[in-house]
C-alpha cells in the first residue's frame, strides 16, 4: 500500500458509512433536540433569577482576572422545602397513577376482547381505537368542555332523563381531569396490550382447561401473567406523559387540580422565574427516570422473547 | 368387506369390536358451519390400550380427539368413559388429560410448576403435590431440571415435561396429539418406544392422533384409519397392513400394487380375478362368496412380489416385464417393472449382499411372481 493510499484510508476512517449514518441520524436528532436543550435547562436551573435578558444570571463569570463559578442550589432547596412544590409533585403522581390504573381497567378488557375477534374485525376495532387521534389533541380536549359543562351535553341529557334536578359540577374539578386523561391516553394502553394479547397461544388456555382450570382461573394463571410485559408497557406509556400533563388539567381540571405541569408554566410565564422553572423540569425528569428504566427493561424482554 | 385368509383372526377382531369398551364412542358426528368433520363414528377402546387415530389432514382425526378432550361439542352422538357419559362435560371436569402437539407448556412457569398445575387445580395438599411432582420427574427422568423454564429445555425434554404434566393427575384417559410431530426423525423412534414404555408401565388408556403410519404401527395396539370424517378400518397394525378393508386403506398404509378387475371364478376355496393388466387370471387361494362377476381390486404389497431373471417354477401368478426404474433405499430397492399390458408392478428387493454384480438392472427382462395367498381382493 502506498503512502497516499494510507492517507486516503486515514481520512476515510472519519467519513461515516451507510450503516453508521442510519444509526447515527436518530442519535444526532436526540443530541440536537433532547441532550443539548436538556443541558441548557440544567444550566439555567443552577442560576439565579434576574431582571434581564435572558432573565437569569450567568453561572461562569470572568471578573477581575478570575473565573467565578456560581452554582446556585437555591432553586432545588426551594423545591424541597416549599411544600407547594412537593405537594404539586405528589399530586401529579397521584393523578397520573389513578388515571393510569383507570386506563388499565378500561383498556385491558377492550384489548382482550379485540384480540379474541376474527382478524378482519380486529383491524376495524383497532382502527376505531386509533381513529380519534387523527383529530387534534387540543380539539378533543376542548370537546370535553362541551360535554362536561354545566349546560353541556351530559348534564342536559341527565336532566332530560329526570335523573338529576340541578346540573352536576364536573368541569373544572379533578374528576374532569381524570376523564380527560383517561380518554386521551386510552389508545396508548390498548395498543401495547393488544399486541401482547393477540400473540397469546390459545393452546396454552386449552392446556389449562384440560388440566382442570375453569376459564376465569386460566385467565388469572395464564393470560394475565403472560400479558405482564404488555401491562408494563401500557402503564408506562400512559403514566410517564400523564405526570407532566399540562393541557388537560389546565382546560378541564380547574384551579383545584394541582399538577406539576401547571406549576412549571406559571413559574416560567407568570413569575418569569426561569431558573426555578428549570429546576422543576429537571426534578420531574429525574422522577420519571425510574419508570422509564422499568419500561425499557420490559421492552427489552419483549424483544428478546423471554417471558417472566 | 375384506377378504380374509384366516377367518379365525377376523372373527376375533369382530368380537373385540363389539365388546363395550372402557372408552366408548357412539354415532359421533361433528359439523362446522355445514361442513361435516366427523361422521358416524363408533369406536370402543379397551382399558390399558394404546389406540391410534391415523389419517391425513382433514380426515377428522384431530376433531375426534378434540371432542374427547372436550374442546369441541359433538353435533350428535355420545361418549362414555368408564361407564360415565362425558359428552356434555367441559374439559376441566373430564378425567382426561392431553399431551398437546408442540406441547403447550406454560412458558412463564418452571418444569415443576407446569407439572403441578393440574394438581393445584384439584386442591391437592402442598406436600402431596411436591411428592407427586417428584414422582413424575423421576418417571420421565428429568429430576435435575425441575427448576428450569420450558425455553431452557431441548425438544425431547419438553416432550417429557408435557407427558409428565398430562400424567400427573392420573387421568382415566390420556390423549396424545401428534406426539412426535415436533421432534426430528432420529429422536422420534427413540421417544416412541420410551413413551410406550411409560404408558404401559402406568397402565393408562391412551388415544393418540397421528398422520405418520410408522408411528401408529410402532406405538399402537390398535389403529383406526380415518378418511373424510369416516373410520375406514379398525384393527391391529398387522391386520390393517395385511388385510386392508378397502382401496383407501390399502393405498394409505404403505405402498401397494392395485389392479382393477372382475371376479371370474368364485368358489369356497379359491377365486380368480380377471384383469386387463395380466394375461392370465390372478389366482387367490381363499374364498370370497357372492361377488362373481363383480368389479373388485386386487391389492398386492411390493415386498410380496418376487423378482427374478428366470421364469419361476410352479408359481401360478407370474408375469413377464421390463425393469423401468430402480429406487435405491439402502436396506432395499424398489423395482418398477412394466408389463406388456402397460401396467406397472412394484417389487421390493432386500439388499442382502453388499455388492451384487449379477443383480437386476435397468431394462432387464424379468419375471415377477407371488404366492396364492399374498394378495387381497378388495370389494370396496
Amino acid at each position: 500500500m502506498s503512502q497516499t493510499d494510507k492517507n486516503a484510508a486515514g481520512w476515510r476512517r472519519w467519513v461515516p458509512g451507510v450503516r453508521a449514518s442510519v444509526i447515527g441520524v436518530p442519535y444526532l436528532w436526540l443530541l440536537l433536540f433532547f441532550a443539548i436543550p436538556f443541558l441548557i435547562v440544567l444550566k439555567i436551573s443552577f442560576s439565579k433569577m434576574a431582571v434581564a435578558m435572558p432573565p437569569y444570571t450567568a453561572i461562569v463569570e470572568y471578573v477581575d482576572n478570575a473565573f467565578n463559578v456560581n452554582l446556585n442550589l437555591g432553586n432545588y432547596t426551594a423545591l424541597f422545602t416549599d411544600s407547594q412544590y412537593v405537594l404539586a409533585y405528589l399530586s401529579s403522581i397521584k393523578i397520573a397513577l389513578i388515571s393510569t390504573v383507570l386506563t388499565l381497567l378500561i383498556g385491558y378488557p377492550m384489548a382482550y376482547v379485540i384480540s379474541r375477534m376474527s382478524p378482519s374485525a380486529r383491524n376495524i376495532a383497532m382502527m376505531l381505537v386509533v381513529l380519534p387521534s387523527w383529530t387534534s389533541f387540543l380539539i378533543r380536549v376542548y370537546a370535553w368542555i362541551g360535554i362536561l359543562d354545566s349546560n353541556g351535553i351530559l348534564n342536559r341529557w341527565l336532566m332530560a332523563a329526570g335523573l338529576i334536578d340541578t346540573p352536576l359540577q364536573i368541569l373544572n374539578t379533578p374528576l374532569a381531569a381524570y376523564i380527560g386523561i383517561v380518554y386521551c391516553y386510552l389508545p396508548f394502553m390498548v395498543l401495547p396490550l393488544y399486541t401482547n394479547l393477540v400473540k397469546l397461544d390459545h393452546r396454552l388456555l386449552e392446556a389449562a382447561y384440560d388440566l382442570g382450570a375453569k376459564p376465569w382461573q386460566a385467565f388469572l394463571k395464564i393470560t394475565l401473567p403472560l400479558s405482564r410485559n404488555g401491562i408494563v408497557a401500557g402503564f408506562m406509556l400512559v403514566m410517564i406523559p400523564a405526570v407532566g400533563e399540562f393541557v388537560i388539567p389546565e382546560m378541564l381540571g380547574g384551579p383545584g387540580t394541582l399538577m406539576i405541569g401547571r406549576v412549571l408554566w406559571s413559574e416560567f410565564f407568570t413569575n418569569r422565574d426561569w431558573p426555578l422553572a428549570s429546576a422543576v423540569a429537571v426534578v420531574m425528569l429525574v422522577l420519571l427516570l425510574i419508570p422509564i428504566l422499568i419500561f425499557n427493561r420490559s421492552q427489552q424482554r419483549e424483544l428478546e422473547g423471554k417471558l417472566a | 368387506m375384506p377378504v380374509d385368509a384366516k377367518p379365525d383372526i377376523r372373527n376375533d377382531a369382530i368380537a373385540l369390536n363389539s365388546e363395550p369398551g372402557y372408552l366408548s364412542i357412539r354415532d359421533l358426528r361433528k359439523e362446522f358451519d355445514g361442513f361435516v368433520a366427523v361422521d358416524d363414528v363408533n369406536l370402543d377402546v379397551r382399558k390399558g390400550e394404546i389406540f391410534a387415530l391415523l389419517g391425513g389432514s382433514g380426515s377428522g382425526k384431530s376433531t375426534l380427539l378434540r371432542c374427547l378432550a372436550g374442546f369441541e361439542t359433538p353435533t350428535k352422538g355420545s361418549i362414555l368413559l368408564d361407564g360415565q357419559p362425558i359428552t356434555a362435560l367441559p374439559p376441566y371436569e373430564r378425567p382426561i388429560n392431553m399431551m398437546f402437539q408442540s406441547y403447550a407448556l406454560f412458558p412463564h412457569m418452571t418444569v415443576e410448576q407446569n407439572i403441578a398445575f393440574g394438581l393445584k387445580q384439584d386442591g391437592m395438599a402442598k406436600d402431596a403435590i411436591t411428592r407427586r411432582v417428584g414422582e413424575m420427574l423421576e418417571l420421565v427422568q428429568l429430576e435435575k431440571l425441575g427448576k428450569r423454564k420450558p425455553h431452557q429445555l431441548s425438544g425431547g425434554q419438553q416432550q417429557r415435561v408435557a407427558l409428565a404434566r398430562s400424567l400427573a393427575k392420573g387421568p382415566k384417559l390420556l390423549l396424545l396429539d401428534e406426539p412426535m410431530g415436533a421432534l426430528d426423525k432420529k429422536l422420534r423412534s427413540k421417544m416412541q418406544l420410551e413413551l410406550v414404555n411409560i404408558i404401559e408401565q402406568l397402565g393408562v388408556t391412551c388415544v393418540m392422533v397421528t398422520h405418520d403410519q410408522e408411528e401408529a404401527m410402532t406405538m399402537a395396539t390398535r389403529i383406526a384409519v380415518m378418511d373424510q370424517g369416516w373410520i375406514q378400518q379398525i384393527g391391529k397394525p398387522d391386520d390393517i397392513y395385511e388385510q386392508p378393508a378397502n382401496r383407501f386403506v390399502a393405498s394409505f398404509i404403505g405402498s401397494v400394487n392395485l389392479f382393477e378387475g372382475v371376479i371370474d371364478e368364485d368358489l369356497p376355496e379359491y377365486v380368480t380375478v380377471r384383469t386387463a393388466d395380466f394375461p392370465a387370471p390372478i389366482y387367490v387361494g381363499h374364498g370370497i362368496t357372492g361377488y362373481e362377476g363383480q368389479p373388485v381390486a386386487f391389492a398386492l404389497r411390493p415386498e410380496k412380489v418376487h423378482i427374478a431373471k428366470d421364469e419361476p417354477e410352479g408359481e401360478t401368478n407370474k408375469a413377464f416385464g421390463v425393469v423401468e426404474d430402480i429406487a435405491y433405499f439402502g436396506s432395499h430397492s424398489v423395482y418398477h417393472v412394466r408389463l406388456p399390458s402397460g401396467a406397472k408392478i412394484l417389487s421390493n428387493f432386500a439388499n442382502m449382499k453388499r455388492w451384487d454384480s449379477d443383480g437386476i438392472t435397468w431394462n432387464d427382462e424379468v419375471w415377477v411372481s407371488w404366492d396364492d395367498n399374498d394378495g387381497v381382493v378388495l370389494t370396496s
